[in-house]
């Protein structure tokens, strides 16, 4: 099958698209009046909150878009040729063909009964009708491509044998066989984690290069956006509203909701004391219950009444920059530059007592490789290898690491669902950590209480809001009647800045930055001291992160908590967190005060994780850390030091000693301390990752 | 009395239903054949957003199949309006219509209701979203409806059990020698090889479906959800110990378990008594663990709570597995005696049944007690049960209320085939199952007598079935 003929003009040009989805009750128009263009070779970012229709579009252009979903206005040229107008049969060959998809989860994009390479050659078998010979030579070479090692034996396994950063980077094999025209990414690194998610995003941008492929990035993180894109397009509640190149709209932005985003999102320099994030306020609207005029108006700070609420707004270009647009009446009348006007200005809180310590903590499993009779040999898993740090009275202390590297475990037994195999942990000098929860007081329980990552998961669909809280409350012995538990209840709403009609609704009425709040008041219900939150923000949005950060914030400087703050997101950590760990495979690498983990000397595994970080910020320049490979197993741990399978300073260090011996733990200055082979001289060397190049 | 004829003075409807339904056969064949052989439709936008559908072959024979479809569906609504309101003149067919008056007002009333308020009305009221639903929903509400008003000798021509002289397997419309004033002069479906009537029969057989077959499946699910829970949630050992019961149970063939059930010498040791007092424990064990759970923490309130639920559950207990003159007879507020047949088709019914419904429970927990609110209530020191009842049922409710609608199906066959081997309910009973048995004695002379209740089983089943789906697509939806 030959490929369409195309002339110079823009690969995908979208001209006042407008989706709509019919439900039951009502039209609900996803996407409104959304025009963007991908020029050949062309990185085409699309950044938005969920449910800004983002993802919508990129159906639109699959026009794949259900049962319920039609484009009601608009048109979607490819090369020119309107695909609303096209049979099924053309559509059929130009999908996978020309136009090629990456969606999020690459475990659902992959045919679990079916071998990578099978999968792979069947692409060009169907849409050119190549051998299988061929095919299989092309299959290899595009495995190669992707960096994958040993390319036979990848195309001869089946996906679940692969790891999540090798299947998505056979998913983008699969996406280039038929060199497609056009690659539609979304949100291809979500499910990743960060350093894998780094070595992803280069190897796109370079097989861009390479295959000259016009690409449509689909993302709702700028930083990543800023990586891999030339232009870029903010999406809000379904319009577009700001379009541009990226330095256009990174450095003289033109929109209000861009200006905020960028607010919201911790760059380097904010800092939760001196320069606290501004949170966009208000709700993001629904999408039958968009305001009149500006969507953005309601939360807008330069709004106007009679004027931004008055009609529908067209794009307007911005004077002087090429191919620079935004939806706004009044962006030439706004000064952009004017500072922010900055948020009231906190006391930094001094840190208490010690109320948590931890000693030589150790937590093994014991897996049997045959679960019915329970023989064979049994592995055992070192979930956590001898942890130890103390934490004190109103102070953040940031937990950083990969999926696998333990924090979940260590969470688990510092509540008591697990108990500790070896080592001690002392909350007010008494031990706890052979105490199960069951065999805790009440006192105790309610004093370590934790928030969770998943805001749809964290509470029970099937109970209203009030009842969960007050729940709590009736646990912790909290309140003498129901009548007292309702009132405290309330003031626990307050305290999370929930109205409290919320009271009476149920979780799915709530949003995914409400609901977090709910389960922050859960937590404090019994006046818990120490909160171990474990990635609260990383599933909201970037508007609502801020938020909840800041309340977060807010309840511990008055409740003087003791925060434990699980994440990956070193952005948000440098934000908040007065001391930081940062774990590897149950190993805690290296530990110390924010400053001194975020300069050097670092250890070589901190160092990998702040270059992988995207940070949304032109003037930053960043060295270039790609880790190779995955995160080994925990069931198959490597000799030696945990990082050496990954670490670019091994070469440094003589004698093969990071293969054989697990390094010693070495103090640095006072509070820092590594756990790393390298010499002082060595360590000497290390130069910032970050740089924020002189204005 | 003349005979009557199946469809009387509005005879000449039949035509007209037969060339619809012959129609709606061609259309939909030729539907299919249409659909296999031309390209598929698509949805054209076309300029100014207007939008249209090319129509094609494929578009028109699905009108076909629409139009054909509603002409049925409205001939066979005038059968029954006409039959309401001509009665016997519009012959069996009028006659069974009036007879069923009350039934139509009651679904009448039920669908017109439920219709006005479905939107507050969670997801019953979804249910009038989907055509298969209602279908599904009003055939069960009409075997319902037909049950209970049947239990008030309000539909019934006859004594169920009453025996007519000269109607020994008499043809439909047979019209009864000798009838007296206030006597209905017809057998609406003859007479059966007792010389009972059919109609009747059929109308009080409604009933002992109805009122067995919903009880034994939420006894079975009682069980199911009690043993199910803590399997899914502890797993190992105990998980590994009920599972091999529950397929040790499905293994065992069902047939030689209810044989060996009702066998004389079998219920003189008691043995079905004894399965009974352990089944019948699971409600209660199920209503006193979920309020301790949910109150443990007031202890006033806890125990009075307690006491208002359980008390009564004791005392029906009691009651249900006493009886007097058996191996169980020392309690002295026995209050009622279950029939010691009913009992062992109780017994064996929610003893086959429930270990599927473990199977569901437990691989529902095994999902649901890795969601974060589990997680939130174990760190805030929740006891085990509290968290399997109020944290990890009520989230599986959505497949547990299908397969209890799919259970009931189940159950009413099981009923049939018990009452077919005539095992259990009296050889008299009017049940579905035991009637076809004494018709199909001679079935390949008299055909009328086996047909309807089957014919009732068969709908009752698919009505089952249709609401299970409706209730499965509609719980799937938004």
């Amino acid at each position: 099958m030959s490929k369409l003929e195309h002339t110079d003009g823009p690969i995908l040009e979208i001209d006042r698209l407008s989706i709509s989805f019919f439900t039951r009750l009502r039209e609900i128009p996803a996407v409104m009046d959304f025009s963007v263009s991908v020029m050949p070779g062309e990185a085409v970012g699309l950044v938005g909150e969920s449910g800004c229709g983002k993802s919508t579009v990129a159906l639109g252009v699959m026009q794949d878009l259900g049962k319920n979903g039609r484009i009601v206005g608009g048109s979607i040229k490819f090369k020119g040729r309107d695909l609303g107008e096209m049979s099924v049969e053309e559509l059929r060959d130009i999908r996978g063909n020309e136009i090629a998809m990456i969606y999020q989860e690459p475990m659902a994009s992959l045919n679990p009964a079916m071998k990578i390479g099978k999968q792979l050659m069947e692409v060009p078998m169907i849409h050119e009708g190549v051998s299988e010979d061929e095919a299989y030579q092309r299959a290899l070479e595009v495995v190669t491509d992707v960096r994958l090692p040993d390319p036979e034996r990848m195309l001869n396994s089946y996906p679940h044998q692969l790891s999540g950063g090798q299947q998505q980077r056979i998913v983008i094999a699969m996406a280039l066989m038929s060199k497609p025209a056009l690659l539609i990414l979304d949100e291809p690194t979500t499910a990743l984690d960060v350093t894998v998610e780094a070595a992803v995003v280069e190897l796109v941008k370079d097989l861009g290069k390479k295959y000259g492929t016009s690409m449509l990035f689909i993302s709702h993180n700028l930083g990543l956006v800023l990586e891999t894109c030339d232009r870029l397009c903010v999406m809000y509640s379904g319009e577009a509203v700001e379009r541009g190149s990226i330095e256009d709209v990174f450095d003289e932005m033109q929109h209000p909701y861009t200006q905020a985003l960028f607010r919201s999102i911790p760059l380097p320099g904010a800092d939760k004391n001196a320069r606290p994030l501004v949170a966009i306020p208000g709700n993001f609207p629904l999408p039958h219950e968009r305001p009149p005029g500006c969507n953005f108006g309601p939360r807008c700070d330069y709004f106007e009444a009679g004027r931004c609420d008055a009609g529908d707004i067209a794009m307007a270009d911005v004077p002087g920059n090429d191919r620079h647009a935004t939806r706004c009446l009044k962006f030439q009348e706004i000064d952009w530059n004017a500072p922010i006007t900055v948020g009231e200005q906190k006391e930094k809180t001094a840190p208490g007592k010690v109320v948590l310590k931890m000693d030589q903590l150790k937590k093994y499993y014991e897996v049997a490789s045959n679960a019915l009779f329970g023989g064979g040999a049994k592995k055992v898993v070192k979930a956590n290898e001898t942890l130890s740090f103390e934490a004190r009275e109103s102070e953040t202390l940031a937990i950083v690491g990969e999926s696998g590297c333990g924090k979940s475990t260590f969470a688990k037994v510092l509540m008591g669902l697990e108990t500790a195999t070896d080592g001690e942990i002392l909350l007010d000098n008494q031990n706890i950590e052979q105490t199960p929860i069951e065999a805790r007081d009440t006192k105790t329980i309610s004093d370590v209480q934790m928030v969770f990552q998943n805001p749809f998961d964290t509470l029970n669909p099937s109970m209203t809001v009030g009842r969960q809280i007050t729940r709590a409350l009736e646990i912790f012995g909290i309140g003498d009647s129901d009548a007292e538990r309702k009132a405290r209840m309330l003031e626990l709403l307050d305290l999370v800045k929930l109205p409290r009609a919320f009271a009476d609704r149920m979780p799915r009425q709530l949003s995914g930055g409400q609901k977090q709040r709910v389960g922050i008041a859960r937590a404090f219900a019994g006046g818990a001291r120490i909160v171990v939150a474990d990635e609260p923000v990383s599933a909201l949005d970037v508007s609502v992160q801020a938020a909840v950060t800041d309340l977060l914030m807010e309840i511990q400087r008055n409740e003087k908590t003791t925060l434990l703050f699980i994440s990956h997101d070193l952005s948000i950590v440098r934000y908040l967190s007065d001391r930081v760990m940062v774990m590897y495979l149950g190993h805690v690498v290296e530990l110390g005060d924010t400053n001194q983990v975020f300069s050097p000397p670092y250890h070589p595994y901190t160092e990998a994780l702040l270059s992988a970080v995207p940070i949304a910020d032109t003037s930053v320049e960043k060295e270039h850390i790609v880790l190779e490979g995955d995160i080994p197993s925990a069931m198959n741990p490597p000799p030696g030091c945990p990082f050496q399978t990954r670490c670019r300073w091994k070469s440094e260090v003589p004698g093969g000693l990071c293969e054989s011996e697990v390094p010693p733990v070495r103090q640095l200055e006072a509070g820092h301390q590594i756990k790393c082979h390298l010499s002082d001289e060595v360590q000497e060397r290390m130069t910032p990752v970050i740089k924020i190049a002189a204005e | 009395m003349d005979p009557l004829s199946w469809t009387g003075s509005i005879a000449f409807l039949n035509p007209l239903l037969f060339a619809a339904l012959g129609l709606l056969a061609i259309s939909i064949l030729l539907w299919i054949v249409i659909g296999a052989v031309t390209p598929e439709n698509r949805a054209i936008t076309n300029e100014g957003g207007t939008l249209s559908l090319s129509a094609g072959p494929q578009g028109l024979a699905a009108l076909a199949v629409r139009i054909t479809f509603l002409a049925s569906a409205v001939i066979l609504l005038a059968y029954v309006v006409l039959g309401l309101v001509m009665g016997t003149g519009a012959g069996i067919i009028g006659a069974i219509s009036q007879r069923m008056l009350p039934v139509w007002i009651a679904l009448i009333l039920l669908f017109t209701l439920s219709i006005s308020f479905k939107r507050r009305l969670g997801l019953y009221g979804k249910l009038f979203d989907s055509p298969i639903g209602m279908i599904g929903f009003g055939l069960v509400m009409f075997w319902v409806f037909t049950g209970i008003f049947g239990a008030f000798d309000m539909i019934v021509t006859h004594d169920s059990l009453a025996q007519a002289s000269g109607m020994k397997n008499k043809a439909p419309g047979t019209p009864l020698r000798g009838a007296e004033d206030g006597d209905f002069a017809w057998y609406l479906l003859g007479g059966d090889n007792l010389a009972r009537d059919v109609f009747s029969r059929m109308v009080k057989g409604a009933w002992e479906v109805v009122k067995i077959a919903p009880l034994a499946t939420i006894f079975a699910f009682m069980v199911g959800i009690t043993l199910g829970l803590p399997a899914g949630y502890y797993g190992g050992k105990l998980d590994t110990f009920l599972s091999f019961l529950a397929n040790l149970i499905l293994a065992f063939p069902v047939i030689l378990l209810f044989y060996l059930l009702v066998t004389p010498e079998i219920v003189a040791t008691g043995l079905p008594q004894y399965m009974a007092v352990v089944l019948f424990a699971f409600p209660m064990v199920f209503f006193g663990v979920l309020l301790n759970a949910r109150y443990r923490t007031q202890p006033q309130k806890n125990l009075i709570i307690l006491a208002v639920v359980l008390v009564p559950l004791f005392l029906m207990y009691m009651s249900l597995i006493n009886a007097a003159g058996s191996k169980i007879d020392f309690w002295p507020l026995d209050f009622f005696d279950v029939p010691g047949g009913i009992l062992v088709v109780f017994v064996s019914v929610v003893f086959v049944n429930s270990p599927t419904v473990f199977r569901i429970v437990r691989g529902l927990t095994m999902d649901i007690k890795t969601r974060d609110y589990v997680a939130a209530a174990q760190t805030r020191g929740e006891r085990p049960w509290y968290i399997m009842l109020w944290e990890v049922l009520p989230n599986a409710r959505g497949p547990l209320i299908v397969d209890f609608c799919l259970r009931i199906g189940y159950t009413t066959i099981l009923l049939g085939t018990l009452g077919f081997f005539g095992l259990g309910l009296p050889p008299e009973s009017p049940d579905w199952g035991s009637t076809i048995n004494e018709g199909r004695k001679l079935l390949s002379v008299y055909l009328h007598p086996a047909l309807p209740p089957a014919i009732a089983l068969l709908s009752l089943v698919l009505g089952l079935n249709l609401l299970a789906d409706g209730l499965r697509e509609e719980s799937l939806r938004d």
